[in-house]
């Protein structure tokens, strides 16, 4: 016998299966983005631009969060009057996003034979 | 009038993130704050460089929405906590703190009601040693409670119902450090408050060995009604203060009252033909030194009389004046 989910209950649960998908995507994305330096703003908008949309909410910490695991670097400077908090790949975090990266191609490439 | 519309957008922006930062975990806060401020002024300056126009309040209220309300934002920054969600445990924190500061006032107010009742010291002190366990239960209780709401999905919904508009306005000390103090000036009032009126009829707790020789006289008594109101209404305000932090008016409205409340005491003091009269009539030496003190006493109190029409009038003044530039603020804003 078929189980039928009600639908409130599965937009719920494929909300969260989406969100999990897009966690460790977006930190690629990031430390991809970061391999020159930006801002947060600049970053976030850069992220739009190719499809990847982020909320505030969700980049900052975020970026806070790699740079305490010594991924990134940060440091404040002045640009266009104001400061300005730009952020790099460090060299760990270029060692981790070329690992990650290999990780993530394996990946599609399964998937997609999968899927 | 540009200026006062850039002040506007300023104010609405950090009043934002004022309230942001009240739930940031404390090392991190300016820095995330300041991050956050460049961000918000970046997202304006291009909405209105591509529109070629400022943003109305609406627009700007909109593109706070978008950022989530200041507790869920502020939650985003947080370590993950498993029992009770990131956007719950900043409600759950307060409450905790609150109902274990509670909890405390609870058990000191009677460990201290019973020695004013003449108990035994040691019976006395039961309560407020019983106060590890009351806090371990009132913990879990909390606990239990929010882990459940938070569990069954009984959220609070902030994020849907919040409104940038009816933030708290902008306050320049931290909130978080005033209403430490407020709650340890509550707990000193409390203290004091029940010392006091219990001292008044078991006189040797003001006096101490002192009441050999002098003790109040009749007028204290009259006006022992006055001191309990005196008493109630001074930690009312304070228990209002920790409520409502940001209400600055409160506390000159507070001063007002209590020392209009004072000049009430001094009137009936100073008009009383013995402020505190000899234990023992009989010795006439005491009556002579009581008689002295008496004298001593209406000075002080005559000069107390004048400081407190003083601060009354200043505080009126500060009152009325707040409420010139309230009046004067609505007749620009509109």
């Amino acid at each position: 016998m078929q189980h039928m989910v009600e639908a409130p209950a599965n937009n719920e649960v494929l909300e969260n299966l989406r969100l999990e998908l897009r966690r460790g995507c977006l930190i690629l994305a990031v430390l991809a983005e970061l391999r020159s330096e930006r801002y947060g703003y600049t970053l976030r908008k850069a992220l739009a631009q190719q499809g990847l949309e982020i909320d505030e909410g969700t980049l900052y910490p975020l970026l806070r969060r790699l740079e305490s695991q010594g991924l990134l670097a940060s440091e404040w400077r002045e640009e266009d009057k104001r400061n300005k908090r730009f952020y790099r790949l460090s060299a760990d975090g270029k060692l981790i996003l070329k690992q990650l990266s290999a990780e993530w191609k394996s990946i599609n490439a399964s998937l997609n034979e999968i899927l | 009038m540009k200026g006062v519309f850039l002040e506007h957008i300023m104010e609405l922006i950090d009043r934002y993130l004022q309230a942001v930062k009240f739930s940031l975990p404390r090392a991190q806060r300016d820095d995330i704050i300041k991050e956050l401020r460049d961000s918000i002024l970046s997202q304006i300056e291009e909405k209105e460089a591509a529109l070629g126009r400022q943003l109305t309040k609406d627009e700007q209220v909109e593109l706070l929405k978008k950022l989530g309300s200041p507790m869920h934002l502020a939650s985003r920054y947080g370590k993950q906590q498993h029992v009770i969600g990131a956007t719950m445990f900043p409600i759950y924190w307060r409450v905790l703190k609150a109902a274990l500061g509670l909890a405390f006032l609870v058990q000191a107010g009677a460990s201290i009601a019973m020695a004013a009742a003449g108990k035994p010291f040691i019976q006395s002190l039961s309560p407020l040693l019983h106060y590890p366990s009351v806090a371990l239960s009132v913990f879990g209780w909390v606990t239990v409670v929010f882990a459940a709401m938070d569990f069954f999905g009984a959220k609070i919904q902030v994020s849907d119902r919040w409104d940038p508009r009816k933030l708290p306005p902008l306050v320049k000390s931290d909130p978080r450090k005033s209403r430490f103090e407020l709650i340890a000036r509550l707990v000193i009032q409390i203290i004091f408050g029940v010392w006091w009126l219990a001292g008044l009829h078991y006189q040797y707790l003001i006096f101490g060995p002192g009441i050999a020789l002098l003790k109040f006289g009749p007028v204290w008594h009259s006006i022992y009604p006055v001191f309990v109101v005196i008493v109630l209404v001074d930690v009312m305000f304070t228990a209002v203060m920790i409520a409502r932090p940001h209400w600055i008016q409160g506390r000159h409205v507070a001063l007002l009252v209590m020392s209009a409340l004072g000049l009430v005491v001094l009137y009936f003091l100073i008009n009383a033909p013995e402020v505190f009269v000899a234990s023992d009539p009989s010795a006439l030496q005491s009556q002579e030194l009581v008689k002295s003190i008496n004298y001593g006493i209406h000075i002080g109190l005559m000069i107390a009389a004048i400081v407190n029409v003083i601060n009354i009038g200043k505080e009126a003044m500060r009152l009325i004046g707040w409420s010139f530039g309230r009046a004067s603020q609505a007749s620009v804003g509109s």
